[in-house]
């Protein structure tokens, strides 16, 4: 029993969120005092009772429609909000890719900018180094490295970002429908540097919209609708059955 | 305990944080940083005409006398006053990377300390160029920084976490610290105040830090070690208080902002 637990790398257990919709929010201590009576928010359940366990080691494709929650529950793994009820464990060293370039600085050069947006991930200045060389190459942006950020087009601000969240050292990646970065080379790239971490033994979570990538890559598929799950399985079991709902 | 492997594994984070905070808040002036430290220097001119010749108020060597109490109190009206914002302002990058958020308070207050210990160094210039000179006790200088940077820490904690529900917190807070100001012992000495309110100025952690300050600085003495014990125990319920406080809200921070 205690080796089976050591194989999963998240765990997610009755999970529930709600978010409260505002319509008007109050901010300020005035108005928490004159209407701390008006309940106006409606309360949207989100997620459902999620139940669901991810081995090490795989790739797991979450598929839905727009608002089922799969940007929710990936948010919730990587502890950016926390469930209403429920629990989630996560073994091993999580990094999110749920926004790209969370941190960077416009004014500051593209090497900077990697060392601020490597250090959010948790790396030292150690492990930055490192990978410095990797990252610059990696996002082809030799030339332009030490120029500010604002001067790159959105292409090479993008693929710098990417570079840096693919290089950072952790054992669980969640990745929220951001691989559709650059042009037809780059998305190559970033395809073959998948199935290296994959080969590495790390763990992929990850939310697309593309069938065919997600058959390509995954292991396993969870289809989550309205805030529950509707099927986990093989991968081609699940996108066929949801390609089907979805006509 | 969890706190401190955090910090140890975000240390890169923490530091160009506290870099950050350090340069940034002067960007696009043209004296740049040295307004962290022209600033107090001007304030202590005003004051120290203010007091001895409109005021009246009659001590010796009064420049020195305030210099070495409104240094730290200016050490900790910056920290209070950009603890309010920590969270806040960092609200756009908490809704897109997971970090222990507790690096936002932590950063500030260790940004305030690095500021106050160049001051430090401006501190001890003027007094020897004033002729109060310096003396051994000036080694009990880190002891009481360390009372008063637990209490920042505490405060910080709290006031970053508060502010995120209430944004008036940051105008009360405005108002308190100008009330303290005067409710310290900083621009006068306890002795020159009746008895009964010299107990309530006790109160106040700040009165003890100051007193503190200034005996080692500037009375040459060693401070009253029992109300700097007692400060030192309440600033660190203070600071497990504020931890503890910081982190159950800060688990809804990002719908808050």
């Amino acid at each position: 029993m205690k080796t089976k637990e050591k194989e999963l790398a998240i765990v997610v257990k009755d999970v529930y969120k709600d978010f409260k919709l505002f319509y008007d929010k109050a901010n300020t201590l005035k108005e928490k005092l004159l209407f701390w009576n008006r309940n106006d928010n409606d309360v949207l359940h989100i997620l459902k009772g999620i139940n669901l366990e991810i081995e090490k080691g795989k790739m797991v494709a979450l598929i839905g429609t727009n608002g089922s929650g799969k940007s929710t529950l990936l948010k919730l793994m990587t502890k950016i909000i926390y469930p209403n009820k429920g629990e989630i464990t996560v073994n091993g060293k999580l990094a999110s890719l749920l926004e790209l370039g969370a941190g960077f600085h416009p004014d500051f050069s593209g090497r900077e900018n990697i060392y601020f947006n490597a250090s959010i991930f948790g790396m030292t200045k150690k492990e930055i180094d490192k990978r410095v060389d990797d990252i610059i190459e990696f996002a082809e942006l030799e030339q332009f490295i030490d120029n500010p950020i604002r001067t790159y087009s959105s292409g090479m601000y993008m693929r710098l970002a990417f570079s840096v969240a693919i290089n950072v050292d952790a054992d669980i990646l969640l990745i929220d429908e951001i691989l559709a970065v650059g042009d037809q080379h780059f998305q190559e790239k970033c395809h073959a540097k998948m199935k290296e971490l994959k080969k590495e033994g790390k763990t992929l979570v990850f939310v697309s919209h593309s069938m065919p990538t997600v058959n390509e890559f995954c292991d396993e598929a969870v289809w989550l609708q309205d805030g529950k799950i509707r099927m986990i399985g093989k991968t081609k079991e699940v996108t066929d059955k949801y390609l089907e709902a979805c006509r | 305990m969890k706190l401190f492997k955090d910090l140890y594994q975000y240390r890169e984070l923490l530091k160009t944080n506290v870099q950050k905070e350090i340069r940034g808040k002067y960007k696009g002036a043209w004296l740049g940083i040295l307004w962290s430290f022209l600033n107090p220097l001007l304030m202590l001119m005003v004051y120290s005409l203010v007091f001895p010749y409109i005021m009246r108020v009659q001590i010796p060597n009064y420049t020195m006398f305030l210099m070495t109490a409104l240094m730290p109190w200016n050490f900790f009206t910056q920290t209070v006053a950009n603890s309010s914002f920590a969270v806040i302002s960092a609200g756009n990058i908490l809704k897109k990377v997971y970090f222990p958020r507790e690096i936002l308070p932590i950063s500030i207050v260790l940004s305030n300390v690095v500021n106050f210990l160049i001051t430090f160094i401006i501190i001890i210039v003027f007094l020897l160029f004033s002729g109060v000179g310096i003396s051994w006790t000036i080694l009990l200088f880190p002891l009481v920084l360390i009372v008063q940077t637990l209490l920042m820490f505490g405060i910080a904690f709290i006031l970053s976490a508060i502010t995120v529900y209430a944004r008036d917190v940051e105008h009360i807070v405005n108002v308190v610290v100008m009330a303290l100001f005067y409710g310290t012992p900083i621009v006068y000495t306890l002795d020159m105040l009746p008895a009964k309110f010299q107990t309530i100025l006790y109160l106040n952690p700040m009165t003890s830090i100051i007193d503190a300050y200034r005996d080692v600085l500037f009375y040459q003495r060693i401070p009253n070690l029992t109300h700097l014990g007692l400060v030192a125990t309440v600033s660190v319920v203070i600071m497990i208080f504020g931890l503890w406080l910081f982190r159950k809200l800060q688990k809804n921070f990002v719908e808050e902002l």
